[in-house]
């Protein structure tokens, strides 16, 4: 093979590789749902495969915000609290107030309620340029501190009509011989999200201020992006991302609990790392993290077919985080060392 | 340091001299502005709670549940500093916290089945293995971040996720029960009415602050956080330093363990879930640097008592834990804006230096 | 003075006038007017800490002025911001470029220009063909793909003129743009500068090399300590009036060095050194209580050869021997154990840690041997030896627990000197021992290393400033791509022949 073909056959493995390892990635994935299907046939229906979309649809909202704060070089531990504030709140307060708004009308009022308190984070971290995980970690504790005190500490088991009727709404029913297969309507929002957020991401200037705000702050400053304003914005849309995830959640569980979802913080934002992005900002893709998310939840799948504890789910997650990271942490080091000797050898010796 | 103003531009000179000694002043005051805060701090939170409420809030229970609850929380923020010192951060803690308690439980109800006596008398057997538990896990954390080269935050992400999995696999998610009585004696037990494990979170404290600012290690842990790639100029070895960092860390949240387990005979997989986040806090609160470099061990002592007394206050004046979680947030971001606003203020005295040529290579 | 404007009738596209900036009680610059006429390069040359920097960021608006305006096109403006800056035509190209690593070289190219002109939709299919179009324009080969944090330096530096060009800039503003170009990419930006000049732009460049401010400019005007020095047509100066004015003083080309006798045993035996893609068959010896000179152009070797006698990027090949017995240099630890210090080239990000104390950082590289029986700091030993270098070394600061950000760039390096002086090794190399240091200081740090060779120490000074080199060394080894070329001793050394057999 000569250097021109080998050259163009490496460019094709880089382009399915993707910058942020999508190609290895939905490689792990596919060989994981292949192994997994021979091991077990039970694995590999329409059943196990709804499963898996409808328990990855709260965590893929979490995560495509979480995913916009890491690529802006920031972490975000509150969105979970949020969520919950939100969509929490405005079921109490239909509750409470007698007053159904329709889905809709519901849904604006928690957007508002999260956007209000992404605003509380990005103001403190825009103006005072604090650290965004100490921030995120004061207004989680501030914002769950409200909820339960001033706003409701009880279960709510029946939901405002509006809700309860998409509760059990299907896209899609079949019944096949190993049981009922359906897909949750709430696939739906999470699907638009993912295509809006990666075409704001590739196609606004204001996503791709969040990529130069993540690769270089100063840099961005210079060039004129309003870098304060687009940190605002970042965490407000990330308060509304978590507060429909929040509303979607208590959709689909059909009950309104203000002690749910808070504690799985980190699970996601080890999901959206393992998809690509990269904590110290600049990258990251609403692909890798979709495969990210599809990863976890099909391992802990896996895990419950082939008859391992469910316990051990958390230390699988763990182990796949580490050993993603780690190969990486390594290639980099070697990669580091070649791109050295590249470079000079280009000096004639 | 001569102030006697020797030639031509006088007046100059003598601005100059103002400003150095101010500057050394103000540069003084930052030194031991973590500790001084928090002195401030715990002795304004304690009056506020005193006048609210003294009959309860002075009584001698209150303020030996305080010198009580401290400790467990205490000593792990100490490792959590230790780790931010190097400019890192360690999530880890807790959970290899809990999985010492629950080895050092589940040891005891083993041998305790065949011989209670013989279970009794293994007490000191078992702090050690407590502690050696924490060691592991620190080994394997120092591993994972300085010879792997995985960044602390994902590290510990993935090794916290690990632990605590190992965890729950191990009890089946539920609390397990039995430890030494002479291991709740000492929990319950104090010197001139201050509880023991008090003590000995001060003793441990004052051994780390001897070791951070007293022992070439612990200038180079400080120096590593504060400048990587100047550390490594100054043939200061970062696998030894980071190893060591989080090892030690690892080695106070296998005590932190044995607190817990002291305080209370049971362990489970999710005792002190919400102390991951808080240690961070009181780390912080305490004057740690989250970037590295900068840390004080009293401002951190402090800061674990301060928390503590509101804790307590709010308990006292019947507010709920949620009240406490939100004082708790207001206390760390007022503490962090403050800080911004007077490191800001100061830093523009200062003219602003060149960019450093970082893009050379 | 000569007035700019009787040479130059044109009217001038930007002028300053009377620029006052102070930060905190220090002055940065104090009433400083010059213009700039299009077709013109115009250099602002000084030494560090002139206020060149600070004028460059009035004028990119990153600054405001305490006082005084900047004029574009006959409009007085008394401050600017970054956008209003680019939309009158201003760009400016840092010294560190502020081009985001994470992006590719087109999207870089072109963002900028997105952002000023207030756009919303960024589309991949229209700004790729407009990045082209400049990098064509240019006659320049850039892989239009490739993320910018791969890229040379060179080619990041031919992004961001690509990039400054793409939005009609008239007036371009280059801080040292030179500093980390090898020779032959030197000679092409300077090319690259005389077509854009061609095309009627203004450009200001900032430097403080003496022969690129000749070669380069038409006219200059020097700073010294934030005031205005002189401006004229650069035919009426010379690299020795230049100096003068850059430093007040005349520049001083006397050989002060010691001599050494014949049977002086030798310290350090370097024998077939190399290192792939860096450096191949280096070897020399060094005496007891030489100064040795390392030079060569940037990109030359110079420097690694140093970093791989210091273990910090190991040598693949040959042999090294400290006083006769083979050592091996795998890691910095072993250099250390040798007796081998190195003073880095970058002062700010190797050498010293900027927000910890002067004490902390004086004795960060000895840390080991301040120890008493029982492992811990001996703080006797410290202040002792603290107060020993702090005598020797003649620095000035208000106190030791004051933070190194506090001092000025000569007093800095004195105390990088001091981390190692504490150590005391038998071989120092010291790479740019007196970049960014202000000339009464250079002379001191150059009188204090004199001392310590005649106090028996050997020392290797790598850098590319031949009137240091002349100054203080004994012999000066030539590197030229990775090579040892001469080896120049006693009256062969002089700042001619060193600048020819680099370059040659």
């Amino acid at each position: 093979m000569n250097g021109f073909e080998l050259s163009k056959v490496m460019g094709v493995v880089q382009r399915f590789r993707g910058a942020n390892n999508e190609g290895v990635l939905a490689i792990i994935l596919l060989a994981l749902i292949v192994g997994m299907s021979i091991a077990n046939p039970a694995f590999f229906t329409l059943t196990t495969f709804f499963a898996i979309v409808r328990s990855s649809i709260v965590s893929l909202i979490f995560a495509l915000g979480v995913l916009i704060v890491i690529i802006s070089g920031g972490i975000d531990v509150s969105f979970a609290t949020i969520a919950i504030f939100a969509a929490y709140s405005t079921v109490r307060l239909s509750q409470s107030a007698d007053f159904d708004p329709g889905l809709i009308g519901m849904l604006a009022i928690a957007l508002a309620i999260g956007g209000l308190l992404g605003l509380v984070n990005g103001a403190v971290i825009a103006r005072f340029r604090l650290p965004t995980l100490i921030v995120t970690l004061g207004t989680q504790g501030i914002f769950k501190g409200i909820l339960l005190t001033y706003i409701g500490s009880q279960y709510i088991a029946d939901l405002p009509a509006s809700l309860a009727a998409v509760s059990t709404m299907n896209v899609f029913q079949i019944t096949t011989d190993t049981g009922r297969a359906s897909l949750h309507i709430m696939v739906i929002p999470a699907v638009l999200l993912c295509l809006l957020v990666a075409w704001v991401l590739r196609n606004t200037m204001f996503g791709r201020g969040i990529y130069a705000i993540g690769g270089d702050p100063e840099a961005a400053r210079r060039a004129g992006f309003r870098v304060m304003r687009t940190q605002m914005w970042i965490y407000v849309i990330v308060g509304m991302m978590a507060a429909a995830a929040g509303i979607i959640y208590m959709i689909m569980g059909r009950s309104a609990n203000p002690r749910d979802l808070v504690g799985g913080e980190l699970d996601i934002i080890a999901a959206v790392v393992l998809g690509g992005a990269s904590i110290f900002g600049g990258r990251g893709s609403v692909l890798g993290t979709t495969l990210g998310v599809l990863l976890v939840q099909v391992i802990n799948n896996s895990l419950i077919l082939a008859g391992v504890p469910s316990a051990w789910q958390r230390t699988a997650v763990g182990l796949l985080l580490i050993v993603g990271v780690g190969v990486q942490a390594l290639a980099a080091k070697r990669s580091s060392r070649e791109i050295r000797a590249l470079v000079k050898e280009e000096v004639p010796a | 340091m001569n102030s006697k103003p020797t030639s031509g531009s006088t007046l100059t000179r003598f601005n100059d001299q103002v400003q150095d000694r101010t500057s050394a002043v103000i540069s003084r005051i930052h030194v031991s502005h973590g500790a001084g805060r928090m002195v401030l701090l715990v002795l304004i939170a304690f009056t506020f709670f005193t006048a609210l409420n003294p009959s309860v809030f002075l009584s001698l229970l209150n303020l030996q549940n305080i010198a009580l609850a401290s400790p467990e929380i205490g000593i792990i923020a100490l490792a959590m500093m230790l780790a931010m010192l190097t400019g890192g951060i360690d999530l880890s803690l807790v959970s290899i916290a809990n999985l010492s308690a629950i080895a050092m439980s589940t040891l005891y109800a083993t041998v305790a089945a065949d011989n209670p006596a013989m279970a009794e008398e293994l007490m000191p057997v078992l702090i050690l293995v407590g502690i050696a538990v924490g060691l592991v896990g620190g080994l394997i954390n120092g591993f994972l971040i300085s010879y792997v080269g995985i960044t602390p935050i994902l590290a510990t992400l993935g090794t916290m996720q690990i632990y605590n999995g190992i965890a729950i696999a191990w009890t089946g998610g539920r609390t397990l029960y039995g430890s030494p009585e002479s291991l709740t004696v000492i929990g319950q037990a104090t010197v001139a009415g201050i509880p023991v494990l008090f003590v000995m979170f001060v003793l441990v404290a004052i051994a780390i602050g001897v070791v951070i600012n007293k022992t070439p290690v612990g200038l180079k842990i400080q120096l590593q956080g504060a400048n990587p790639i100047a550390a490594r100029y100054s043939g200061i070895n970062s696998h030894v330093v980071l190893m060591s960092t989080y090892v030690v860390a690892g080695l106070l949240g296998g005590l932190g363990g044995v607190f817990f387990l002291a305080r209370n005979p049971t362990a489970s997989a999710d005792y002190g879930a919400s102390y991951v986040l808080l240690v961070i806090v009181i780390a912080v609160l305490g004057g740690t640097n989250p970037n590295g470099g900068f840390a004080t061990v009293s401002g951190v002592v402090l800061a674990t008592l301060t928390l503590q007394i509101v804790s307590s206050g709010f308990t006292a004046i019947r507010l709920s834990s949620s009240e406490y979680a939100i004082a708790q947030g207001v206390i760390l971001i007022v503490v962090m804006v403050a800080d911004q606003v007077t490191w800001r203020r100061r830093r523009r005295r200062a003219p602003t230096r060149a960019r450093v040529l970082a893009s050379r290579t | 003075m000569t007035s700019p404007t009787s040479t130059y009738a044109q009217a001038p596209v930007l002028q300053v006038r009377d620029i006052v900036k102070t930060y905190g009680g220090v002055t940065a610059l104090s009433g400083v007017s010059l213009d700039l006429v299009a077709g013109e390069v115009h250099c602002l040359a000084g030494e560090n800490g002139c206020g060149k920097s600070t004028l460059i960021k009035i004028i990119s608006g990153a600054e405001k002025p305490d006082s005084g305006e900047i004029i574009i096109d006959g409009i007085a403006h008394t401050a600017m911001n970054p956008s209003a800056a680019i939309k009158s035509g201003i760009q400016v190209i840092y010294q560190d470029f502020s081009l985001f690593p994470n992006l590719s070289v087109a999207e870089n190219i072109v963002l900028t220009a997105a952002v000023a002109e207030r756009k919303r939709i960024y589309s991949r299919r229209v700004s790729r063909p407009s990045a082209k179009a400049i990098v064509d324009e240019l006659g320049l080969t850039l892989d239009l793909d490739a993320d910018v944090v791969n890229l040379s330096v060179a080619d990041k530096q031919l992004t961001a003129i690509c990039r400054a060009l793409v939005h009609d800039a008239r007036i371009i503003v280059m801080d040292e743009p030179t500093t980390a170009l090898t020779h032959t990419e030197v000679e092409r930006l300077f090319a690259l500068v005389e077509t854009l000049r061609g095309r009627g732009v203004a450009l200001m460049f900032v430097s403080h090399k003496l022969d690129e401010v000749l070669a380069v400019s038409q006219r200059v005007t020097i700073l010294r300590s934030g005031k205005h020095v002189i401006t004229s047509p650069s035919s009426e100066f010379d690299r020795r009036s230049i100096a003068k004015h850059m430093t007040g003083r005349d520049i001083n080309d006397a050989r002060v060095v010691s001599t050494l006798a014949a049977d002086t045993p030798i310290v350090l035996d370097v024998e077939a050194l190399g290192l792939r893609g860096a450096y191949t068959d280096i070897s020399f010896a060094l005496r007891r209580g030489e100064i040795l000179g390392l030079t060569g152009l940037l990109g030359s070797g110079r420097t690694e050869i140093a970093e791989s006698l210091f273990g910090a990027s190991p040598a693949e090949q040959g042999t090294v021997r400290v006083d006769g017995e083979v050592v091996s240099l795998r890691s910095i630890d072993n250099a250390i154990a040798a007796g081998i210090g190195y003073v880095p080239e970058d002062r700010l990000s190797q050498g010293l840690f900027m927000e910890k104390s002067i004490a902390d950082n004086m004795i960060a590289g000895s840390l080991d041997s301040h120890r008493t029986r029982w492992g811990g700091l001996d703080t006797g030993k410290v202040r002792a030896t603290i107060q020993r270098l702090f005598d020797r070394l003649h620095i000035k600061a208000p106190n030791v627990s004051a933070p190194v950000r506090s001092l000025s760039g000569g007093n800095a390096q004195r105390v990088v000197l001091a981390k190692w002086l504490a150590n005391k090794p038998k071989i120092l190399m010291l790479n740019g021992p007196t970049v960014g240091v202000d000339v009464g200081s250079k002379e001191e740090i150059l009188d204090i290393l004199r001392g310590e060779a005649a106090g028996g120490m050997s020392i290797i000074v790598i850098s590319d400033d031949a009137p240091e080199l002349v100054a203080s060394c004994h012999r000066v080894l030539v590197i030229r791509q990775g090579h040892l070329v001469h080896t120049l001793e006693a009256e062969d050394i002089t700042v001619n022949t060193i600048l020819e057999r680099m370059a040659e």
